[in-house]
């Protein structure tokens, strides 16, 4: 099949979100007015903001161990992992005050860069099928997590604990907010005043972009999934390059695990799939889609998860009777579609391939 | 085809091509080594948990909440009903027993979801979604048998007509769920890992859905179908077991005759060695003429049908109705086609030794005061070590046993 590339695919869908505007603006009653009624509220898109989190910081994680030719299909494990170990950290403090949750974010974190490290040396030093041991990452955690929380909170959700407050940009946000423009106002109510992991996620969206464009690291990783023999001559260990970028994604899943459970929610949910439910197999849609590029990444990820919550603003804001459970379905199948429609992927030359050096054994 | 296939694929083919020595004793280690682990992770689970009364482990009262001896115990002995209450004289104990049937139940509903995932991993591709081909098959499973049951006489000659419609019917709507992310990777190249696991969701929320609106009876509080007619229900024959046990031999006998059908389609059929070659030397298959794109629709088709059979046997044998938290059936029949090295023989023996952890996990609940979740990270744990075969033979090498797992 020919497949559109990313551009016009990307035009198709402004073309259509246009189309939508224009029908809404021209028919304020219609289903159209309706919807762009609802997508206009600052609430909407902080709401999309704060479910992109877990998605792109995932998502970015995937980008490093991708480039750097180690598949890591296990983001979800990741993710799973330091969104309970958060919460449990964070509860055996207390769980109320800002310290705790800010302590148990990091052991989040901690817990994701050990899983992932772990993975690290049973891929690069044990050779092993990086899908499978990744699906093995992802089962570990979907089976360990719910376990521990059984053991400590007596079934496989924790209790509720706090959550992060907003922060305030300092008087920028009253500024903005009172300003009595209509675009700067909201502007001063989503993004002035926000849960600190969206400015989490800005930050390690600019961090990955930069470290991966203008830094001798991000030359090494693009080179050892792309031509992992001549990093070697070059002088670099290809082993040292690949450990450390499965880290990093271990320590970028972490923080997107840990920041839906502290950050957002405010508990582990453990049952079924638990709360993660598929964020890290999207966040790998999310990249592909991306074209492995953090701030195309961003975007996408912003595409999965402003569908999400205009599903809940739907819910929320409008009389239609349709169950959830059918609106859930959207973004998994969104995913789906996109990786059909995905033209011009080209994942890293030697990804997926066990490398070795000449002077390893 | 993108270049990535191939790739892909050759890291399946190192898993398939090892031999069947070596595979054998890389799932024994695999499986010793999870329990090892197993065992560490109880210990320290019982540090964390708050208890009354510690146990006492030879002799010594022990800082720990849990007796890992006792998980055990549970695990391995617990899951057949204890028969060794008989050699010491302090109960009974019949081949009958309640935990056998929940054994052999859990075993049969394995081998089918395990078959499924072994067909997809020998045709080169990774069917995650086999949890979703389940739930669409027993949902087909349960609609088909209750809406054909008017239509049919009652008793043997309604059996004979409703297990095959139910049956049936669940192999198509998993082979058609299993079919679509086969043809979305043949002729779009979508990486059928997420799409698989994509279409998991998919499927759980379109039969809910599709449940709650128009199947759910008017008198149910939960979102459930009605009760299949009892003429639909697996027969408990030969001899039986109680039948509260939910487990009939047939079901059992209809499981093994598929491992055995399976094999030898895989083993010596043209489709099968088709099959195969696309999987392990997938430019030799296309160069000798194989169908590559309708070989992947199809395997993954059958996959699929076989997933579907599960749920449909669920259906049939186990719970008599769909239900919306059926059983994760579909991620354990990944370990166990992994810990049998894709081998539809070896499916048979994984499903079994998983159908014990999975009545000893029943068993940790009721005997001990460990969650029997342990068994989903034994679960893990076992795929995470048979990956790993390097590791095993570096360990052997310095044990001085190198020889015997070199391939």
């Amino acid at each position: 099949m020919r497949k559109p590339d990313r551009g016009t695919l990307m035009a198709a869908l402004g073309g259509l979100a246009a189309v939508v505007v224009a029908l809404g603006v021209v028919f304020p009653g219609s289903v159209a007015g309706e919807l762009l009624g609802i997508a206009s509220r600052p609430i909407m898109a902080e709401i999309a903001l704060r479910l992109a989190v877990p998605i792109t910081l995932a998502a970015l994680g995937g980008i490093f161990a991708e480039k750097s030719g180690v598949i890591n299909i296990g983001l979800e494990g990741l993710l799973i992992i330091s969104s309970f170990t958060a919460v449990l950290v964070a509860w055996a403090l207390g769980g109320t005050t800002s310290a705790a949750l800010w302590t148990g974010f990091a052991g989040g974190v901690l817990a994701s860069v050990l899983l992932a490290g772990l993975f690290a040396v049973v891929c690069i030093k044990y050779e092993a099928d990086q899908i499978i041991a990744g699906l093995a990452v992802w089962l570990v955690a979907l089976g360990l997590a719910p376990f521990a929380s059984s053991v400590v909170f007596g079934g496989k959700n924790t209790t509720s604990i706090n959550r992060f407050s907003e922060w305030t940009v300092p008087v920028l946000h009253d500024a903005f907010v009172n300003s009595g423009v209509g675009i700067l106002s909201y502007v001063g109510h989503v993004l002035l005043r926000a849960n600190p992991i969206v400015y989490l996620m800005f930050g390690a969206v600019a961090v990955s972009w930069y470290v991966l464009n203008h830094t001798a690291f991000g030359r090494w990783v693009e080179a050892s999934g792309e031509n992992p023999n001549a990093l070697d001559t070059a002088g670099v260990n290809v082993h040292r390059v690949r450990y450390a970028s499965v880290l990093v994604s271990g320590l970028l899943s972490g923080m997107g695990g840990a920041a839906l459970s502290v950050g957002h929610v405010g508990s582990f949910v453990g049952n079924g799939t638990t709360m993660i439910d598929g964020k890290g197999f999207i966040a790998i849609a999310t990249y592909l889609f991306g074209n492995y590029n953090p701030l195309g990444t961003f975007g996408a990820a912003m595409l999965f998860s402003g569908l999400e919550s205009l599903q809940i603003g739907i819910q929320q804001f409008t009389p239609y009777e349709v169950p959830s459970q059918l609106i859930q379905v959207i973004p998994y199948v969104t995913v789906v579609v996109v990786l059909v429609l995905v033209g011009r992927t080209r994942i890293p030359e030697a990804a997926g391939e066990y490398y070795e050096s000449g002077d390893d054994r | 085809m993108s270049q990535d296939t191939p790739r892909w694929r050759r890291a399946i083919a190192r898993l398939v091509d090892a031999s069947v020595k070596e595979r054998l004793v890389i799932s024994v280690a695999a499986l010793v080594l999870a329990v090892a682990v197993g065992f560490v992770i109880v210990t320290l689970a019982g540090l964390a948990a708050s208890c009354t009364t510690h146990p006492t482990i030879f002799g010594v009262r022990t800082p720990s909440c849990y007796d890992p001896f006792a998980v055990y115990s549970e695990l391995f002995l617990g899951a057949i009903g204890h028969p060794e209450q008989v050699l010491f004289g302090t109960g009974t104990w019949t081949p009958l027993d309640f935990r056998v049937a929940s054994l052999l139940r859990s075993t049969t509903l394995l081998v089918f979801t395990g078959l499924a995932v072994a067909v997809s991993f020998r045709a080169g591709m990774f069917n995650i979604g086999v949890q979703g081909q389940l739930l669409l098959g027993a949902l087909a499973a349960a609609l088909a048998t209750v809406y054909a049951a008017p239509l049919v006489p009652g008793g043997v000659v309604g059996t004979l007509v409703l297990v095959p419609v139910g049956i049936v019917a669940g192999a198509l709507a998993g082979g058609v769920w299993g079919a679509i992310p086969g043809a979305l990777k043949a002729y779009a190249d979508a990486n059928e890992v997420i799409t698989t696991i994509m279409l998991n969701f998919v499927a759980a929320n379109l039969a809910y859905v599709a449940v709650s609106t128009w199947f759910t009876p008017a008198d149910s509080s939960l979102v459930q179908t009605a009760t299949i007619p009892a003429a639909a229900r697996i027969p408990n024959v030969p001899f039986g077991f109680q039948p509260r046990d939910n487990f009939s031999l047939l079901g059992l006998l209809f499981a093994v005759a598929l491992v055995v059908g399976v094999a030898y389609l895989l083993a010596r059929t043209s489709f099968g060695y088709d099959l195969r070659t696309s999987g392990s030397q997938p430019e030799a298959a296309a160069y000798g003429g194989v169908k590559e794109k309708r070989t992947m629709v199809t395997s993954m088709g059958i996959s699929g049908a076989l997933g579907g059979i599960s749920g449909a046997m669920l259906v049939l044998m186990v719970q008599g109705r769909w239900l919306s938290n059926l059983p994760q059936l579909g991620f354990d029949g990944i370990t166990v086609s992994i810990l049998a090295g894709n081998n539809p023989l070896g499916v048979g023996f994984a499903a079994l030794l998983f159908g014990v952890l999975k009545s000893g996990s029943a068993a940790i609940g009721f005997g001990t005061n460990v969650p029997p979740a342990l068994v989903d990270v034994l679960r893990g744990l076992i795929i995470l070590f048979v990956a790993m075969p390097e590791f095993f033979r570096l360990l052997g090498g310095r044990l001085g046993v190198g020889g015997d797992v070199d391939a």
